[in-house]
């Protein structure tokens, strides 16, 4: 048997607002076919029904932008960074940006097990005036513990928010709009939506916000406080 | 412009049926072109995405500089309540306009159960149900598709249809249009339409006023205006391979119905199955060559980075030289893992062997289309399958690993006694023994899916009585009865709703009121099951005074005018009877594809010859 060669490239992509309602999964398919169609030599798994070996970090929430997804792909052939970067730019749909592509050599870990940290920034509209959100926030960020219900189609469970928060939970007006920035762990045993957290204080500040203007996006996806990029 | 927020979007399911801007999608700017064109399918994005020949007028009219031809589908349930409680009209999905600012709505009509989702579709976008209530500032409704072979039921919904196939017929009409709108639309929507009619293949309904005599009984139409044509006849495609056609298909977001490149191999099927109205519709049989389908598959698949291409047509084995494009295809593809799948399968080991190369997913099983239980009510359907076909086959399948197969059976077709009946259980035993002989093992699974026989307009059946509710259900639970095995699952479809595509398939214009009181009633999506809801049409024929079984139960006599014969796929009327009759006499006619022409009368109505490769070579 030859031995196979093959190359691993790592990309950090956008998840913009008119995508914002397809699927992890179908964000995920979508990718798949911009690499094909960009006719870059990928490598496919063996086997019956071979498939693009292709990785993404943690999955995102459905209706939240992104300017930091991570994917990993396989290439048979040692191509050169901006040769790649540019055929797969051109092939990428509105809504997906390539915004850095690089080469990963030697031994690393699996891409789905290194983000620990997301963070987010929440924007919204309100009647109710900004000093009303800053008292919740400032009592958020001081409370010990904060339960909120989480309710699925299939159960409802109440869940502690604050063992995930990292840092202070920050508040600023901005245009009319206020702006909320959170930082949050992501654990094996789970982690916090943004959409819960705003929540929270909704009903702990008894305020309310224009639900039809709700804007949340992932800002950046972090492992020991570093870029993904950046972590082998 | 429309907004569609996104609290909206995060509570209905899928959303990505009303966002848009999918891969391919064309985009221009609205006030670059004259002639505004909205393509659209009475059905969810899934369905309407899934329709070929939307795909491809999407591409030929937008492949006109002064045309603009964007998609809309049926909002779900769920976003029809959202739409409807915040005054959202119905919208595009490339530039979400409003649907009432286009110049026209297209509706790809691919059965009759669509028919009051078109008019909550107009109704959703503030456009008037009724043709005659239109004015001139809305837009002009045509339908095609498969239903406009009896569209009279639906007839005072439209402005227009076009019957056959539009490739060409479709651009003429816009030519016509954008010609109208230049010289300043005189005297209104009335007077296009009246040029409209002077296109072949364009059938203007209210230009035909229907005539009944005393008894209430059709007796014809009276025309309006001096060069109306009596008889509207299908257009029709003569060369294939030169015809504009689909090369970049849209790329949805989303999971479609047929999430793949459909290649189409040939229009047309000429087996002559007497029950089959496509059988006829699309006839003659006009093949693609092999370097044409390579050509478009390469470009389809360079520009969508689809994996998998369907080899569609409406009997794909029948392709002149199939086992030669299947190997060549696979060798151009070889390095790019696409899969190439056929949607229907022969029943012959040639078809086994080549879904075989083609390595079909095994776990989604075989399926075939034997129609009838016994042979003597496959001759009278003339559906050229024996006994020994459909064992060998199976057989085949068998060994090379399949488990699973799936039967479709027809009941109350004409002639049928309940020995044939039976014999679709008999059949389905046979397949399961075969199984056990040829491998030896049990674990086989034979579905046997059982549906309701619908007589359809241009078919040797259009005159035929359809068998009652009862008789239905008898023969469902006959075949039940007969069901020994456990390796044996058995499937029949709702006769309601079997009973009710009877009465529309061969309406009239009277049902119009039926339909509509229908979609008062609150019916729409009738297609899907968990959304027909029976009792609201059984009270729209009371509310209308219309006997249904007028329409379906009674058998017709052979001299009856029917109200459908104005707009025609070109089949002479006297081979239809006379195929009846040879039905009846359990007597054969040969497919004329390669061998004689049994007499139907399209190619020289149309002046259309077939294409078959194989024939030429032969
Ligand atoms: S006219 Fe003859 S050859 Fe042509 S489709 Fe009919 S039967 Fe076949």
């Amino acid at each position: 048997m030859p031995e196979v060669v093959s190359y691993t490239y790592r990309a950090e992509l956008t998840k913009d607002a008119q995508l914002r309602f397809i699927s992890h999964l179908d964000y995920a398919a979508l990718v798949e076919r911009a690499i094909c169609r960009a006719k870059l030599p990928v490598v496919y798994s063996e086997g019956f029904n071979p498939h693009m070996k292709l990785s993404f970090a943690s999955a995102l929430a459905l209706g939240v932008t992104s300017e930091s997804e991570y994917m990993e792909f396989i290439l048979s052939k040692d191509l050169c960074q901006p040769e790649v970067f540019d055929k797969l730019s051109s092939q990428l749909p509105d809504g997906v940006r390539l915004k850095a592509l690089k080469k990963i050599e030697g031994k690393h870990k699996a891409l789905m097990a290194l983000a620990d940290e997301a963070r987010y920034r929440i924007s919204f509209s309100t009647a109710n005036p900004l000093s009303e959100w800053e008292t919740a926030v400032s009592e958020f960020n001081n409370a010990e513990s904060c339960f909120f219900q989480r309710k699925t189609p299939k159960k409802t469970r109440d869940i502690e928010i604050k063992q995930y928060m990292i840092g202070q939970l920050e508040i600023e007006a901005n245009d009319g709009l206020i702006e909320l920035s959170a930082s949050v762990k992501i654990t094996q045993q789970g982690s916090v939506k943004p959409a819960e957290i705003l929540e929270y204080l909704r009903k702990s500040s008894g305020s309310e916000y224009d639900i039809s203007n709700v804007e949340i996006r992932r800002t950046a996806l972090l492992c020991g406080g570093r870029n993904l990029m950046d972590v082998m | 412009m429309v907004r569609i927020t996104s609290d909206i979007l995060q509570s209905v399911v899928k959303p990505a049926r009303y966002t848009g801007n999918e891969w391919n999608s064309v985009h221009k700017k609205w006030e670059d072109v004259s002639c505004h064109f909205a393509l659209s399918m009475p059905d969810v994005y899934e369905v309407g995405m899934s329709n070929l020949g939307l795909k491809i007028l999407y591409e030929i009219l937008n492949n006109r500089e002064d045309t603009w031809a964007e998609r809309v589908y049926a909002p779900w349930i769920d976003m029809e309540e959202e739409m409807r409680s915040r005054n959202i009209p119905l919208y595009s999905l490339e530039s979400f306009t409003e649907l009432n600012k286009f110049d026209f709505i297209g509706f790809s009509l691919q059965f009759e159960m669509c028919f009051t989702t078109v008019l909550n579709m107009l109704d959703l976008s503030g456009i008037n149900v009724w043709a005659k209530d239109r004015g001139d500032d809305e837009p002009f409704i045509i339908g095609g598709g498969p239903c406009v072979y009896n569209v009279e039921p639906v007839a005072d919904f439209f402005d227009l249809f076009l019957i056959g196939e539009a490739e060409e017929a479709l651009p003429e009409l816009v030519e016509v249009f954008c010609e109208w709108k230049k010289e300043g639309r005189p005297n209104g929507r009335g007077e296009f339409l009246k040029r409209a009619a002077r296109v072949r293949g364009i059938y203007v309904p209210s230009l035909y006023v229907p005539q009944y005599d005393e008894k209430g009984m059709y007796t014809g139409l009276q025309t309006i205006g001096e060069d109306t044509p009596p008889v509207i006849y299908k257009r029709i495609i003569q060369d294939m391979d030169s015809v504009a056609t689909m090369e970049r298909p849209i790329v949805p977001y989303i999971d479609i119905v047929h999430n793949r490149i459909m290649l189409e191999l040939f229009r047309g099927c000429s087996r002559g199955c007497r029950f089959c109205q496509a059988g006829v519709a699309y006839r003659p049989v006009r093949e693609r060559t092999e370097s044409r389908l390579r050509e478009l598959a390469r470009k389809m698949i360079d520009v969508t980075g689809y994996d998998e291409i369907s080899l569609t047509s409406l009997s794909s084995a029948d392709y002149s030289c199939l086992g030669g494009l299947v190997d060549n295809l696979m060798n151009d593809f070889s390095c790019e893992k696409v899969g190439f799948t056929l949607p229907s399968l022969r029943i012959d080991s040639f078809s086994i062997d080549l879904a075989d190369k083609m390595q079909q997913i095994r776990k989604s099983g075989l399926t075939f289309a034997p129609e009838a239980g016994t042979q003597r009510m496959r001759d009278v359907i003339n559906k050229g399958v024996t006994e020994e076909d459909l064992l060998k086959a199976t057989g085949a399948a068998f060994k090379k690993g399949w488990k699973t197969v799936k039967l479709y059976f027809m009941i109350g077709l004409p002639t049928e006694t309940d020995e044939d009946v039976i014999g679709i259980a008999e059949l389905a035993q046979k397949v399961v023994n075969h199984y056990k002989e040829t491998t030896g093992r049990k674990d086989v699974k034979v579905t046997i899916s059982v549906s309701c026989f619908v007589p359809k307009a241009f078919t040797a059946f259009q005159w035929f009585g359809q068998n009652t509710l009862e008789e239905f259900s008898r023969k469902q639970m006959l075949i039940k009865e007969h069901i020994k095995d456990r390796s044996i699952h058995y499937n029949y479809h709702d006769a309601h709703v079997s009973l009710l595509e009877g009465v529309l398939a061969r309406g009239d214009r009277r049902l119009s009121g039926v339909i509509y009181s229908a979609w008062k009633n609150g019916s729409r999506f009738d297609g899907w099951t968990d959304q027909f809801d029976e009792s609201r049409w059984t009270r729209a024929f009371e509310e209308n005074n219309i006997d249904p079984a007028q329409y379906n139960i009674r058998e017709r006599a052979f001299d009856e005018v029917f109200p459908w014969e104005h707009t025609t796929p070109g089949v002479s009327r006297a081979f239809l009877k006379h195929e009846y009759e040879k039905a009846v006499a359990e007597s054969l006619t040969k497919d004329c594809r390669r061998g004689d022409c049994t007499g139907c009368g399209i190619c020289q109505k149309l002046g259309v010859n077939i294409v078959d490769w194989g024939k030429e070579r032969a």
